[in-house]
């Protein structure tokens, strides 16, 4: 560890501790000791995440352990001799047990939720398509029709990379691609800015493509989760209807962007992708079980009574007992990604289950706020945030505090399409993050091969960016006129009818049912 | 970012001398070290390896006062704490069976005749090094300004 990371380590600490003595109460909170640690571990995450003084999915695993030891129903308690005498379950002035504290099994529940399920069972795809060549094979058939003209070429290009992030991870795409493209760029003139739409098209596309599915990328599952907390699922046939025809429109504006900033000069081009379409036993598995999940998934649990989570299962089964995936195979999977994505699950958990949220309600008017503005605020602060961590992180820290605010604006939000669309918007403006090379895996990689400048990248990236928020929001207004998104009840609906109440005010309810009390 | 080491061995002060001088881009990432036999690298290896770092690459020459580079280099190989550690022979002297024994009995991962180009040497150093950080699950992020492009690229399509 360097100094440099020991350094932003220790200001990361000291401002989460020192979160543990704001005056809340003159601030109009009456939180209680559990909240308050929840404040405090929220404040750290975000700065872990921002400063990265660790790798990010360390900060998530931290914050999983440090919830279990500070604010769940077996937390940390010191005694001797029956006497105890501290405790991180028990009020010292009292001496009684803090009622909000979060069940302990819940917070270890993140880690094999549903979504966390999904995204295993994406992963599996994605192995078993890699090991047995079907992604080179695919990406050398759906190139050929585009030609040897470099303009259609990178059009091609974009379509797979973005087709392909779809269900793999956009790192791994974006990899696969760029090494597909780096020999045939070593071809072209030194001088030939075409070089830099090529090498900035394959990043772009993969962050594009990763918002077409729930599986795409790590900030939908982020968003999903939250809104199926609050029994507000959308199917993964419904993601697509809208993810995939946003894709295709964003990928063609980015295309046009490339040619236009980036002419290329190059009058013809090919690409070599060797291979042909294996033929044996376990390679017409993977295509069969890649085939079939799609096609449940997009079918949805209204014709086959299946949801898209226990689908992303059945291939799990099937490449695990056909040796398809191998038990090395299986420990070289991004086990990180899943417990990133589970870290942010646990914040969630602690903001609902404390009861912080529902005190953050009471302290702050959202019914007050416009809803448009509200929607593009949180769209904003989160392209930004993208820029600079993690799509994933920004999506962690934002979509808890996004889903509360959502759920209390009321019925203004409606012609928006209410809290679905603004959490989906959210996870958008994630993905859309990509003006630098340390926004996404993806952008680092393609600024890696010394093709695109910094500044080159940071012009299309911007415009993209602010291009895909202007599209998300159209959309999620056509979306709402059609009466897509079904609305919430709202919360005096909620006080209404008792039973509708935990799933508006504690969409986290769901995850961790208290067991014990 | 970890402290990785690239340990340059050769009794001849002005070839240890120029193979320092072309790593020098690497400098900012990799600590280089120096040795003047194999009984000092050893020494190294060892220090190095008990203050919790790597040892990342090896550039041994062969014929040496003591212990030649290929029997170091076998010592590397039969050495568990640097089961992945990267192993260069940079020589002029060695005969056929000496060639044998480096492939052998040290399997070394590369085989440079002197004088080399010092534009391959650096090539093929980051590219052993990339699979040395990639092997070891070292953050890769911090490295990338100099990583060999390809094996990272190829080595990522799994992820």
């Amino acid at each position: 560890m360097t100094k440099v990371k020991a350094l932003k380590a220790l200001i990361a600490l000291a401002l989460a501790a020192g979160c543990l003595f704001l005056p809340y109460e003159s601030l109009g909170l009456a939180l209680n000791a559990v909240e308050i640690r929840v404040i405090a571990i929220f404040v750290l995450a975000a700065l872990f995440w921002i400063l990265e003084p660790f790798p990010i999915w360390t900060t998530s695993m931290f914050v999983i352990v440090l919830m279990l030891l500070t604010v769940s129903d077996k937390g940390l308690m010191l005694s001797w001799g029956g006497e105890t005498f501290f405790s991180f379950q028990a009020d010292p002035a009292s001496g009684e047990k803090y009622a909000n504290l979060v069940s302990s099994k819940g917070l270890m529940a993140t880690f094999a939720d549903p979504i966390i399920m999904l995204f295993l069972g994406g992963f599996f795809l994605a192995a078993a398509a890699t090991k047995y060549k079907l992604d080179m094979n695919l990406a050398r058939f759906l190139l050929k029709p585009f030609g040897k003209n470099p303009k259609f070429v990178l059009l091609g290009l974009m379509a797979i990379t973005a087709l392909f992030s779809m269900f793999m991870s956009n790192t791994a795409t974006a990899a696969m691609m760029l090494a597909i493209l780096a020999p045939v760029l070593s071809l072209f003139d030194e001088n030939d800015k075409g070089r830099a739409a090529f090498a900035l098209a394959i990043p772009i596309a993969a962050n594009v493509g990763g918002m077409g599915t729930p599986i795409g990328t790590p900030p939908n599952a982020i968003a999903l989760k939250a809104l199926s907390d609050m029994d507000a699922t959308v199917s993964f046939g419904t993601w697509m209807a809208f993810g995939v025809p946003y894709v295709i429109i964003l990928i063609l504006l980015a295309w046009a962007l490339l040619l236009w900033m980036f002419p290329i000069s190059k009058k013809t081009m090919e690409l070599n992708v060797g291979g042909e379409f294996l033929k044996t036993p376990k390679a017409i598995i993977v295509y069969i079980t890649f085939a079939v999940t799609v096609l449940l998934w997009v079918l949805g649990k209204d014709i086959v009574g299946i949801d898209s989570n226990i689908v992303a299962m059945i291939p799990m089964a099937v490449f695990a007992l056909s040796q398809v995936i191998t038990k090395k195979d299986l420990n070289g999977m991004s086990w990180d990604v899943l417990w990133l994505v589970a870290g942010g699950f646990a914040l969630g958990v602690g903001l609902q289950k404390t009861g912080l949220a529902e005190h953050l309600i009471g302290a702050i008017p959202f019914a007050s706020w416009p809803a448009f503005g509200l929607m593009v605020g949180a769209g904003v602060i989160c392209l930004f945030m993208a820029n600079f961590m993690s799509h994933t992180a920004t999506a962690s820290l934002l979509v808890p505090i996004i889903a509360v605010v959502g759920v209390n604006v009321g019925s203004s939000l409606d012609v928006l399409g209410g809290v679905i669309a603004l959490l989906v918007s959210v996870a958008f403006a994630s993905s859309l993050g990509m003006s630098l090379p340390i926004s996404t895996p993806p952008n680092a990689l393609a600024h890696a091969t010394g093709l695109v400048d910094t500044k080159g990248m940071a012009k299309t990236g911007v415009i993209i960016g602010v291009l895909g928020m202007v599209l998300t929001y159209a959309m999620m207004i056509l979306l709402a006129s059609l009466g897509v998104f079904k609305p919430l009840p709202t919360s005096e609906e909620a006080a209404a009818a008792p039973a509708q109440e935990t799933a508006v005010v504690a969409p986290a309810a769901t995850v961790s049912a208290p067991v014990q009390k | 970012m970890e402290n990785i080491t690239i340990l340059c061995v050769d009794d001849q002060a002005e070839v240890l001398d120029a193979v320092v001088r072309d790593l020098r881009p690497l400098q900012k990432f990799f600590r280089v070290e120096e040795a003047g036999s194999a009984e000092e690298a050893k020494k190294i290896i060892d220090e190095t390896v008990r203050a919790g770092d790597y040892v990342g690459l090896v550039i041994s020459d062969h014929v040496m006062p003591g212990e030649t580079g290929v029997e170091l280099l076998g010592a590397i190989f039969r050495d568990d704490r640097l089961a992945d550690t990267k192993k260069i022979l940079l020589t002029g002297q060695a005969n056929h069976a000496d060639t044998i024994r480096a492939i052998n009995e040290a399997r070394i991962d590369n085989y440079f005749e002197k004088p080399w180009k010092p534009e391959d040497l650096v090539a093929t150093t980051k590219k052993l090094l990339t699979r040395f950080i990639l092997k070891k699950g070292i953050d890769y992020k911090d490295y990338m300004p100099i990583l060999d492009q390809s094996t990272l690229l190829e080595n990522l399509r799994g992820a």
